[in-house]
Parts: structure tokens; sequence; C-alpha cells
């Protein structure tokens, strides 16, 4: 009886044990005592731009290095400001809230036409290329859709309105083949602020959308997301001009000049550069002006002619 | 634990269920609450962190575009999504609180209050806030390899810890049903139970007050030989609803099996019979009782039939033990009396009950208990037995007992010893008694010899003395003497004569006479010269008395001898009365002869009949007279007997105006009326032949 008695105890005060759990430290606080937050404004800072074609996040990561730079290089304050769609940023530019605007062609003719805003450099892409173009893209599954014709009475999923690569370019190659707007069931834009074409691949591949149009080079970003080879690109666009630089109007040329010797000296054979411009996504900065974007503004008006 | 005892086995069921489910029950619901709360606390961290890691990159976009007013609807939604979260609020990389859901004003210590360490990609910190502990879940908002700042969220442990008390609570109610239901099936089950064990054990009280006709096992629906189809009433089990088959020896159903109990049972557990009669447990507890209560019932009955038999033999035993009059005694390997017989027991003058346990030693002289000590000794030792012949005082009596002790075995061991002893005093009187009586008979031989030649020289001898007296004168000396040897030789004479009657055995003629005739031609001869001594004779004779058969002229001695018997014994002045009648029970006839004279001395009453015996004076008689008498009747296949004093019924019949002389004296005889219906009737009451007359007398 009482061997019984014995182990019935040590169970029970191995169970008791084993219930025990570890106190955890516990940190003693009022919340009784409380302060007003207030919004502090930025410091005054030289405000720098990327058309939030991607989502501020990888805005950031391309371009957070590149302000440092700009920033190192011209001894001046330079702030990265996010806008989050390709209107506020041409807006922001009209309001002066961006100093310094890293566009596409297509956002640039409009910010040249309505702001005043005038490029002072291009990047260089891949080998040397200082041209790039958009691509029409489709589920790799999607037997419907064989030739230009069939996109007729499909579904289309853009960037946005002002992208080039993303709209203006393939929009074009679409135009060219005898399609317009009414011919789709359907012709929506990326919503919401930034990654605008990671969505438009993101529409087609989860099959909302036919049809997306997109910059070339925005699939391998997607390579850690989705299958790729769900993915069938349809046609390219042509070659334009690419992404561009440009000043606000009323910027100080000093600063200007500054700012625009600090992108061109960027090097690919600088290490530490290197890493800057691998983030950015181009391989260097070439001067550039107004005038190298006027095959852009007749595509613009050419698209909308066609419209 | 004695108070547990005690308790009803119903209850002990229901304690030891309640006990069992309240154990188990608080210790689930301390496990289950400590793994609960653990897991809830894991899930609170789990779900806590994850809010912070959906909330965290949500935010980069807006901390990049300082979109106030999406941070604030960011944190308003985290806050909303659940009330157990407290608050919600983003930190920039300064720490600066960008957004956050208190409606009047940020804590400022919640600022820093949890802080994640270098290194670390976040952390959780235990706040306890005004009494109620808060997990804070702090998480950096990144952009690619830059933080941007912390998103910090907050979920109160308390509501979290309330689905566990409920989960408890839950616990509890379920294991407090379970347990009322448990009670209550435990009860039923007890029940079922208990009811059975209290006919059980009410059985076992009726077993205990000798009931063993007992009726435990439940009647079956359908009994072997129903489900059988069976007509084997030779079957012990054939009709027996009491019984199980499967309980009964020599059962006739071809499964089942000879042999032993178990073997048999192990057939039956295969027979149909068996499956679908069989109980539980209990039920089978049951039957084996009542089976055993019907076989006890069966040996108590023989044991009871064995014992009264065995008390019937101890008690024919003990009747022959106690009425046996020899000395019966049992003494063990030690000497020790075990058993003894009333006789024994009277023998030694102690109560049986104190003989019983002690050695001889006591019981005896020490001479005789040591002899008796040396005797069973040797026959311990040799086995042999003793038989002899032990002279031993009996109150101042010498009396004969002759012993017997033989060994008592048990197998090949002596175990006691058996005495038995029986007084033969008698048997050694009757021995001295026949010696006397050859000594007697031989003696009559020589007397009978004797005087048949003093007869003829007797006879010559008063033949010339009454010669001579007729030849010399009357007056003259001479005649005088001769007188005198005439008369001594009359005397000598009769001498010789009831000499040569008691030793010569004379041919009786037997034949039919009257009885009474008889008598009255001796008291028509002996009347005058008795009245001259004023003796009276009174007669009292049967008129219609039965002819006998008998010699008339030797009975008409017998009675002269009696009555001359009387007349010595009253001397002078006395009364003889004498009667006869007939028994009509024995068919014999019965003379009496009675006097009233002096009677006969107690210690001389058993030797009258014996030859020679006298209280006369010398010359008065020869003391043959009533042995003459005795063979006489002994030859008629009679009896004779001598009462005195004289009872008192005979003495009415004396005349009372005479003084009686003494105590008096009745001889009664006794005779067949048919010789041969006599010898029929009388064969064990008749004297052996030669037996002296005391054996008479002693009636």
């Amino acid at each position: 009886m009482a061997r019984w008695c014995f182990f019935v105890c040590m169970a029970v005060t191995c169970l008791l044990i084993a219930g025990c759990g570890d106190d955890e430290p516990v940190k003693k606080i009022d919340l009784s005592n409380r302060e007003e937050i207030t919004v502090i404004k930025p410091p005054a800072a030289l405000t720098y731009a990327y058309l939030p074609q991607y989502s501020h996040n990888v805005s950031y990561k391309r371009h957070h290095l590149l302000v440092e730079y700009l920033s190192r290089a011209t001894g001046l304050t330079i702030r990265q400001v996010f806008p989050d769609t390709f209107d506020e940023h041409i807006n922001m530019v009209g309001r002066g809230e961006i100093d310094i605007s890293f566009s596409n062609p297509y956002a640039y003719v409009q910010i040249a036409r309505r702001y005043g805003a005038r490029a002072f450099a291009r990047i260089v892409e891949g080998k040397g290329e200082i041209n790039f173009r958009g691509q029409v893209i489709c589920r790799a599954d999607n037997h419907r859709i064989k030739t230009p014709a069939d996109l007729k009475g499909k579904r289309l999923i853009a960037v946005d309105a002002y992208s080039a690569g993303g709209y203006l370019y393939p929009w074009d190659w679409i135009l060219e083949q005898g399609l317009r707007k009414k011919d789709f069931l359907e012709i929506a834009f990326a919503p919401g602020p930034g990654g605008k074409q990671e969505k438009v691949v993101m529409g087609v591949y989860s099959g909302k959308y036919d049809v997306g149009l997109i910059r070339e080079r925005t699939l391998p970003i997607l390579a850690n997301k989705i299958d790729l080879k769900q993915i069938r690109i349809l046609a390219h666009s042509r070659w334009y001009p690419g992404w561009v630089y440009a000043a606000r109007r009323g910027l100080d040329p000093d600063i200007l000049a500054k700012i625009k010797k600090a992108l061109l000296a960027l090097d690919m054979k600088i290490p530490e550069q290197r890493k800057i411009l691998e983030k950015a996504g181009f391989t260097g900065v070439v001067p550039a002006s107004d005038a190298d974007y006027e095959a852009v503004r007749r595509l613009a008006a050419s698209v909308e002619s066609r419209d | 634990m004695q108070l547990f005892n005690k308790l009803s086995f119903r209850t002990k069921i229901n304690l030891g269920i309640v006990a069992v489910i309240l154990v188990f029950g608080v210790l689930l619901a301390f496990l289950v609450s400590r793994v609960a709360a653990t897991a809830m606390s894991g899930e609170i961290k789990k779900r806590g962190m994850s809010l912070a890691q959906s909330l965290a990159p949500r935010a980069t976009n807006s901390i990049l575009a300082l979109d106030f007013l999406r941070l604030k609807n960011m944190v308003d939604e985290v806050v909303a999504s659940s009330d157990d979260i407290v608050y919600t609020f983003i930190q920039d990389i300064r720490g600066q609180v960008l957004s956050h859901n208190f409606k009047s004003g940020f804590p400022t210590m919640l600022k820093d209050a949890n802080q994640i360490p270098p290194g670390a990609s976040s952390h959780i910190q235990l706040l306890n806030a005004e009494n109620e502990l808060i997990y804070d879940f702090a998480l950096p908002v990144m952009a690619g390899e830059n933080r941007l700042g912390t998103v910090r969220v907050g979920l109160s442990r308390a509501k979290a810890e309330a689905a566990v008390h409920r989960l408890l609570l839950t616990i509890f109610a379920v294991s407090a049903g379970v347990a009322l239901v448990a009670v209550g099936l435990g009860t039923l089950f007890a029940s079922t139970v208990t009811r059975r064990l209290n006919v059980l054990r009410q059985s076992a009280e009726e077993m205990i007050k000798g009931n063993l006709a007992l009726h435990i096992s439940p009647r079956l629906e359908r009994n072997c030989w129903e489900i059988r189809d069976c007509h084997k009433e030779e079957c012990p089990a054939y009709g027996d609803t009491r019984r199980r088959c499967w309980n009964l020896p020599g059962v006739l159903c071809p499964e089942c099996r000879d042999g032993s109990y178990e073997e048999k049972q192990a057939a039956c557990r295969e027979c149909l019979i068996y499956q679908l009669n069989a109980g539980d447990e209990i039920q089978s507890l049951a039957e084996s009782f009542e089976v055993m209560a019907m076989t006890l019932d069966g040996h108590i009955q023989e044991l009871e039939e064995a014992e009264k038999s065995l008390t019937r033999q101890q008690q024919l035993l003990k009747t022959i033990l106690d009425v046996n009059p020899d000395l019966v005694s049992l003494q063990d390997e030690n000497l020790v009396y075990q058993a003894v017989n009333p006789a024994f027991a009277q023998f030694c003058g102690w109560p049986e009950n104190e003989i019983l346990g002690r050695t001889c030693a006591p019981l005896f002289p020490s001479e005789q208990a040591a002899a008796h000590q040396a005797e069973n000794m040797q026959i311990l030792q040799t086995g042999g037995h003793k038989s002899r012949e032990v002279p031993v005082d009996k109150d101042g009596e010498k009396r004969w007992l002759h012993m017997v002790k033989v060994p008592v075995y048990d197998g090949d061991r002596i175990t006691g010893i058996l005495m038995a002893a029986r007084d033969i005093t008698e048997i050694k009187q009757y021995q001295e008694q026949l010696i006397q009586s050859l000594k007697m008979e031989q003696l009559g031989r020589l007397s009978g010899g004797v005087a048949h030649e003093i007869n003829t020289p007797l006879c010559v001898i008063l033949g010339y003395a009454q010669m001579l007296l007729e030849d010399i004168p009357q007056d003259t000396e001479s005649y005088e003497f001769l007188q005198i040897i005439e008369k001594q030789a009359q005397i000598c004479r009769r001498i010789v004569s009831d000499l040569l009657s008691f030793s010569r055995h004379i041919e009786s003629r037997p034949e039919e006479m009257d009885l009474n005739g008889s008598i009255n031609e001796v008291l028509d001869l002996v009347r005058h010269s008795f009245k001259q001594d004023w003796i009276d004779i009174v007669p009292s004779l049967a008129p219609d008395l039965p002819a006998i058969i008998g010699d008339k002229e030797k009975l008409k001695q017998v009675w002269l001898n009696l009555l001359t018997n009387a007349v010595d014994s009253i001397g002078q002045d006395g009364t003889i009365w004498v009667g006869t009648r007939l028994d009509p029970q024995t068919n014999r006839v019965q003379v009496t002869v009675a006097d009233n004279g002096s009677g006969i001395a107690p210690e001389n009453l058993k030797k009258i009949f014996d030859p020679f015996f006298t209280t006369k004076a010398p010359g008065g008689g020869t003391g043959l007279g009533l042995s003459v008498s005795f063979g006489i009747i002994h030859d008629h296949q009679g009896t004779i007997t001598a009462l005195s004093p004289a009872p008192g019924e005979f003495w009415e019949n004396f005349d009372p105006a005479k003084a009686p002389v003494g105590p008096g004296t009745v001889f009664i005889l006794e005779l067949p009326v048919s010789r041969e219906k006599s010898l029929e009737e009388t064969f064990t009451e008749a004297a052996p032949a030669g037996l002296p007359a005391a054996d008479q007398n002693a009636v």
C-alpha cells in the first residue's frame, strides 16, 4: 500500500514538475504617461525620385546606394522620395517636390511638356544599350492566343498609362497589329502604389488577365516568386530611348552640374560604384538632352491619335 | 483504511470512480492548462510575430513614402483585427513613432520598452502594464539590408489566457459531468454486482444456519435438454433446473467428456449449451456455490446418517458394556485407562469419569497395582495375552475373577491393553458344591455298603434279643437289659434303613394317584399321636385337585418326613397347616406344610437338604429325612422350597389361641400334574440331578 502511495505521489510530482513552465522576464511599464506624437518634417534636402514602376521597397533597394553616392559625391543632402504613382511622380515634379527625376521616356516627355523639366543624363543598360523595349506576355498554357489577332476580345493589363516599356512601347506594337482599345474585353492598369511591373506579371500569371504589357528585364525580377516558364512572351516592341535623369525647372545649375558630374562619373570598373550600378540596374550614365526623346514624343502622339 | 474497508462495495466503486475521474480531471486540467498556456503563449507569440511580420513589409513602402495615413490605416487595421491586440505602432529608424493606435497620446515608456538586440531579427518582451500582461513584439522594417524602422505589436496575454481558463472550466465541467455519469453508471453496475453478492451473502448465511436448500442461480430460459431436444431421462442433468450440466458428473451429452473436473470444464467451454447458458463470473460463482451447497447437503446428510449409525453403534456398544456384568477396561500404551464399563467402575469403587486418565495405581491396593503393572508391561513387550483366575477381597468377601488381558494393535504397533474380568465366585462355589456332592455320593455309597453289611448282623442281634425276651422272665434284670438291647437295635435298624433308603436308588413306580388321598392317609396315621403332644393338624386340601403321576408310597414318606420335622420343630402345643392347590398358570399342584415351630436359622436354611445335616440331639435323627424327601421330589420333577420364618399370610391359618413356639417354617412343594407336560414346561426350572437342595432353599 505504501509503495503504491509512493508511486502515485512520485507520478503526480513528476507531472507537476513537468507541467510547470518557465516564467518569462516581465518588464513593468506605465501606459498612463503619454505624449502627443508630432510628425517630424524631414530635413531640407535635394529630393531624388525613381518613377514607381516597381514597389517603393524595390525602388529603395535599387537607388538608395546611388542616392548615398550622390550625397557623398556632391556634398549635398539628398533624400529619396517615393511617389506612389506615375501621376504623382509627374505631379511632384511639377510641385517641385522632386528635384532629380529618374523616369521612363514617356513620363519624361510629360514632365518636360507640363513642368519644364529637362533631361541631363540617360542610363546605359546591359552592354552599352541606351534603348529598351517592351514585351507582350501571356500565360504559356494559353493556347487560345497564337497570333496577334487572337488578342482580340482578351483582357489586357498594362503597367501604367504613363509607362513607356510597360504600356507605350508594346501598345504601339498592338496598334501596329491592327488592334484597338475596343477590340479588348478589358484594358486595366496595375493598381496601387509601386510594384506595377510585378503586378502586371502577377495579373497574367494568376489568369486574371490574358495579356500583359511589361518592360523588358521585368521577368527576371520575379524569378524567385513565380515559375517563369508559365509566362510566354508574345512579342517585343521596337527599341526606344531608355530611362532618363531630368532636373526640375528652376533647379540650381550648380547643383545640377554636381549631380550630373557625379552620375557621369559612375564606372563599372570601380568596384564600389559597380555595386551601386548593379543595384540600380544599369551599367552607366551618359549625358542626354531633351532632343534625345523626340522619338518618344512622336510615338506618344501617334499612339494617342490611334486610340 | 479501516473506515474504507467498512464501506459498502457500491460506495467503494463510486468513490474509486470519482477519485479516478477527479484525479485525472485535475491532472488533465493542470497539464492541459500548462500545455495550453504554453501553447497559447507560443500561439500568441507566433500570432504577434505573424502580425508584425505581415505589417512590417507593408509598412516599408509607407515609411519610405512617409505615408502616415496609410501607416495609420495599417495600424488601425491590425488593432481592429482582434480584441486581444492592445496596441500597434510603427517607429522609424531613430525610434520616432510614426503611427500608433493610442487615441490620447502615446505612452512614453512604450517606445523603448522592447529593443531588438543587435544581430537579432526580432524580439518579444513581456510587459506588465497596470497588472495586464502584454506580449510586445518588435520587428524591424527592412528595405533590403537596410532597416527603416520597427513595427511594434502588443498582445494581451490575459485575454489569451481567458481562452485557457475557458478551456479549464470546460474540462472541469466535463470532468464533473463525466464523474456524475460515471457515478450513476457505477452505481448501476455496482448495484448489479452488489445485489447478486448480497444474494450470495444471504445464501452463505443460510448455509451457516444450516439451510442448504439454496436457490441462487437464475432460472434458465432454455435448459440443456430443451436446447438439445434430448429425452435422456437417465441423464443426471435432465430435469435438473437448479444445477448446470457442466457442473454435474456423468452427463450423457456426446460432447461431455469424462475425467477430472478440469478436463470436463475444458470440454464444456466449447459446448453450445455452456456458451448459451453460461453467465458472468458472479453467476458462475453462484452456480458453483449452489452446487457446493447441494453437494455439501448431500455430504452432510451422509454424515448425519453415518453419525446416527455411529451413535447407534456407540449406544449399542455402550449398552453392551454397561449391562455386561464382566469388568471391561481399555488402557493405552502408557497404561492409562481410556475406557471402562460401569461394572469395572463399580468394582473399583470409583466413578467412571474419574478412572479415565488414571493408571491402576490409585484404583487398586499397591500389591495388586504392582502386579497389574508388571503384567501389563509384559503384555506390551511380548504381545502375548494373559488369562488367569484371581482371588480378590471385595467388601470383606472373597471373590474370584477370571481375568483376560489381550494386547490391542494398531497395525503392527501395540497401542493398548483390553482387559475383561468375569466374577466366577458362584462358579467356584458350584465347583466346591460339586466336589462336596461327589464326596457325599461316595459317602452315600459307602454308607449304603456299610449299612447293608451291618443290617444282617443287626437283624441277628435284634432277632436273638427278641427271642431271649420271650424266654426270659420280664422281672429280671436280664430282661431289662435285653429290652435295652432290642430298643437300641431298633434305633440302629432305623438308621440303617434310612441309610439304605438314601443310598439305594429304588426304582419308582409312577402311576396316576390322588394327591389329597395320600396326604389324608398320612394325616390319619399321625393325627392321633400328634394329638398327644397337643399339636393340631389343620388340613386345607383343594377338593378339585387333579390326579398326578407319582409314586404314592414315596410321596407318603415325604409327607411323613415333613410332618415329623414340623412336630420336632414345634415340640408341644402347636399347629401344623397342610394345604394343597392347583396353580393354573403353571399347571402344577402345590403342597404346603407350615408350622409355627421354632423355625430354621438363616445360616442353616441352605443346609437343611444336605445329607446328615441335623440340628437334633444325637440319637434324635439321622439328618437324612429332608435329603431323602428332596431326592423323591426331584425324581417327580418337582421342587421343594423352605421358608423361615413363615410369611405372614400363613399365620392366619394357625390357631391364635395357641402361642407360637417360634417364627415357624413353611415347606412348599410343587409337582407337575402331567409328567410329560411338566418336563416340557419346567425344563429350565429342574435342578440338575445329584445337586444338593440348597439351590431350592435359596429361592
